[in-house]
């Protein structure tokens, strides 16, 4: 029986208007990072605009707003004509929409505000955390109820990316989002040290590979048959690579943490996943680019397939370039420096962007019932948007060379040859520049692309409702006999399937955490190491709500070159306190780990209040609102309870106490103070900054 | 280069090979799954997002 219905492409014009808003505003905030760290007065003196607070913001606004809601758009469109159904609910897709978009509201609210978790990719607090959940169980149910009423008894390959995106991507966030809250917006992480740290990078690592690149490639094996009409090159390797792919990503994630305190087998695991990792990966970049075989004629004169070959080959470079990184000798050199910045954008930029334009210079005109406003300007666009790409990432690569092989160098006397960290960054500011032209070059491009597409909406007429026909599938509960078994096992194959990919994402997931978890002899303890005092634990509060981590690694890696630089290496037990890890991944200043004593209370100081008194030529913003604003005791309670809930051991009673001993402490450091000529009250968050960086490290520091 | 691997996963080898020999397993189960495919069955399926009744919009 041949059954009428329509498409929803209003749900689908919503979030490819949601992708093109966000898209410019997480872009625009990039380009304003990018400029702060040549010019530090484009942090314009505020907290609510410096570097530490609004990295996290371009980072989230550009994975979770511009790609999120471009993968919705690519899901909800794909999903209906894969299945020849409508989705299984109009008001869920709603629920869907507006849920995901007051999600970036409050994160874009709440991060230039310091309520961070500081876990990266993963900032928002619990409240927010809670709100991606909920809302993520709607996308599921929608996608699922659609999967379950089909008109086609087959699921194509796309569809088995988005599931598998569905599945990992809750397992990810719930497991990363474990967190006791102490206040609305403030919770600490039930993980502390290496363990959070493993949490953090498998999370993070599988966030790359689950939300950034499954959901696409499942786009790509749509969009890109679409656009060429011709049929995927392999439907086979399709199958080969997607279940290689899932299973053999979420090892990876150890491979951000080398030479850290991690326990060096799980690093080699990590390190043996990461390489093989390539295998499934070019071979989704090869299945896609031999789709075009034979119709490489097409390409030369349509922007958007030239979008979907640079988007693809982007994709190939990134993926080929991931398992050399994760060797353990490029690494050395790679990590903490701008190489992987410029990795990541050549990921984010070419494969994300120039997939989800493609995708919308082919989509829009389309449910729009119309032709595209210019062609000119769309291919325009792709040839700024490659410039911008190239002028982003090379310059990059050259400065993360350059400072990771400075770091390194030493005279023939054996003394570090850059001793002064601030020459090495000097050394690379003009990179800095570039780098900020390409992405001004890649943002005139999306806007250009903004008007072309507006022009081609105007032009056109929304079809809200696209009518279409197909045949019902039988129904299985009528069917009889040994038949009967049969497709009711068909009529679960979604379920099924949901239920194999969990198992081969856990199992990864399994091995390599639970070791690091249950038994003890992978993170010897320190007894010197001891717990926080009160005001230490504000400071590093304070540490966390700036950001501070965005450009401090606490993680010293047993190199010569940084032992020397920075004082002896980091041990697993130093962190059994830290709720959350503070490690850092990039090192746009000197690592902090044993920064405890190495100034006086009034370097710091002076420090915070103008970096550039104390350094002079340093890219670090002033701090000095750090000295105006009082520091918050009436929380020190409710976080020793929640630190000690933790395992912290914290004396019973302790709680009574602990603002005695911070004001106790506090007025040591103010006396000191005054003794240097600096007159602050003891009651100001400074005292407690000053208070956690000369404490770090200092455990295990030889006296 | 690689020695280092086994080097440094001292007494921990075992997550090393049980986790490579997961994986194999894994990899040959879907390889057989993969041969045991009928040809008509998998031109079907790659040929599903080129079945739509598509006009000739926005092209």
């Amino acid at each position: 029986m041949t059954e009428q219905f329509h498409y929803d492409n209003k749900i689908v014009r919503n979030f490819a208007l949601a992708t093109i808003v966000w898209g410019i505003v997480g872009m625009t905030v990039g380009l304003l990072i990018a400029m702060q760290l040549f010019k530090p007065a484009m942090n314009m003196g505020s907290q609510y605009t410096t570097f530490g607070r609004i990295r996290p913001l371009h980072t989230n606004a550009v994975i979770f707003a511009f790609v999120g809601n471009a993968i919705f758009m690519g899901v909800y469109y794909s999903l209906q004509r894969l299945l020849k159904a409508r989705m299984f609910s109009d008001a869920l897709s709603k629920i869907h929409f507006w849920g995901w978009q007051l999600i970036i509201v409050a994160t874009a609210i709440t991060l230039p505000l310091g309520l961070t978790t500081s876990h990266e990719y993963a900032e928002m607090e619990w409240p927010i955390d809670i709100g991606i959940t909920l809302i993520w169980v709607v996308f599921g149910i929608n996608m699922f109820g659609t999967i379950l009423k089909r008109r086609e008894k087959h699921m194509y390959v796309a569809i088995w990316f988005y599931i598998a995106t569905f599945v990992t991507v809750a397992v990810l966030h719930i497991v990363n989002s474990i967190e006791l809250p102490i206040s609305a917006f403030k919770s600490y992480y039930i993980y502390a040290g290496v363990q959070d740290a493993l949490v953090q990078w498998w999370y993070g690592h599988n966030a790359v590979a689950f939300f950034l690149t499954t959901p696409y490639l499942g786009m790509m094996y749509y969009y890109l048959p679409k656009m060429a009409d011709r049929p995927i090159y392999s439907y086979k390797l399709s199958i080969l690579h997607f279940w290689s792919l899932i299973f053999i990503y979420i090892w990876a994630g150890p491979h951000h943490l080398l030479y850290t305190s991690l326990p060096s087998w799980a690093q080699s695991l990590g390190v043996a996943f990461s390489v093989m990792l390539i295998a499934p990966s070019w071979g989704g970049m090869i299945n896609g680019l031999l789709t075009l075989r034979g119709a490489w004629d097409k390409v030369r004169e349509d922007p958007k397939l030239k979008f979907m070959v640079v988007g693809i080959t982007a994709y190939g470079m990134a993926t080929f370039e991931g398992p050399m990184l994760a060797l353990k000798q490029i690494n050395a050199i790679a990590h903490y420096t701008d190489w992987i910045v410029a990795h990541v954008h050549v990921g984010a930029l070419g494969w994300n962007g120039f997939l989800t334009f493609g995708i919308l210079y082919w989509l829009i005109p389309r449910i729009y019932n119309t032709a595209l406003y210019s062609k000119k300007l769309a291919s325009f666009h792709f040839w700024i948007g490659t410039l911008g790409i190239i002028f982003y990432a090379v310059p990059l690569y050259f400065a993360g060379f350059t400072q990771g092989l400075m770091w390194k160098e030493f005279t023939p006397e054996g003394l570090l040859k850059y001793p002064n960290f601030l020459e090495t960054v000097l050394q690379i500011v003009p990179m800095y520049v570039l780098r900020a032209i390409g992405g001004t070059l890649y943002l005139t491009g999306v806007i250009v692309m903004t008007y072309n597409l507006a022009k081609t909406m105007l032009a056109g007429k929304l079809v809200a409702n696209e009518a279409a026909e197909a045949q019902a599938l039988p129904k299985v509960y009528v069917a009889q006999g040994a038949e009967k078994k049969l497709h009711r096992i068909l009529e679960r194959k979604p379920m099924v399937f949901m239920v194999l990919s969990l198992i081969v994402i856990l199992i990864g997931g399994m091995i390599e955490m639970m070791p690091t978890f249950t038994i003890k002899s992978n993170i010897p303890t320190i007894s010197s190491v001891k717990p926080y005092t009160p005001l230490e634990l504000q400071g590093r509060d304070i540490y966390i709500r700036e950001g501070c981590v965005n450009c401090h690694s606490q993680m010293i890696r047993p190199f010569r070159s940084e032992t020397e630089r920075y004082g002896e290496y980091s041990k697993a037990g130093e962190f059994v306190y830290d709720h959350p890890f503070l490690w850092g991944s990039k090192r746009t200043g000197p690592d902090l780990q044993r920064e405890g004593g190495k100034y006086g209370n009034a370097w710091h100081y002076n420090h915070l209040y103008d970096p550039q008194t104390m350094s002079p030529g340093s890219i670090m913003p002033p701090y000095e609102w750090l000295i105006e604003q009082k520091l918050d005791t009436t929380t020190t309670r409710a976080k020793i309870n929640a630190m000690r809930t933790l395992g912290v051991p914290y004396e019973n009673g302790f709680e009574n106490k602990a603002n005695r001993r911070l004001e106790e402490q506090a007025l040591l450091i103010s006396a000191d103070l005054k003794q240097n000529n600096i007159k602050v009250k003891s009651d100001r968050e400074i005292i407690a900054v000053i208070a956690y960086l000369q404490r770090l490290g200092t455990d295990i520091k030889a006296k | 280069m690689f020695k280092q691997f086994l080097d440094q996963a001292d007494g921990n080898q075992g997550y090393l090979l049980s986790s490579f020999g997961i994986f194999l397993l894994f990899f040959l189960l879907v390889g057989v799954l993969l041969l045991r495919m009928k040809k008509d069955e998998i031109k079907y399926m790659s040929e599903l997002p080129l079945k739509e009744d598509d006009d000739e919009r926005g092209s």
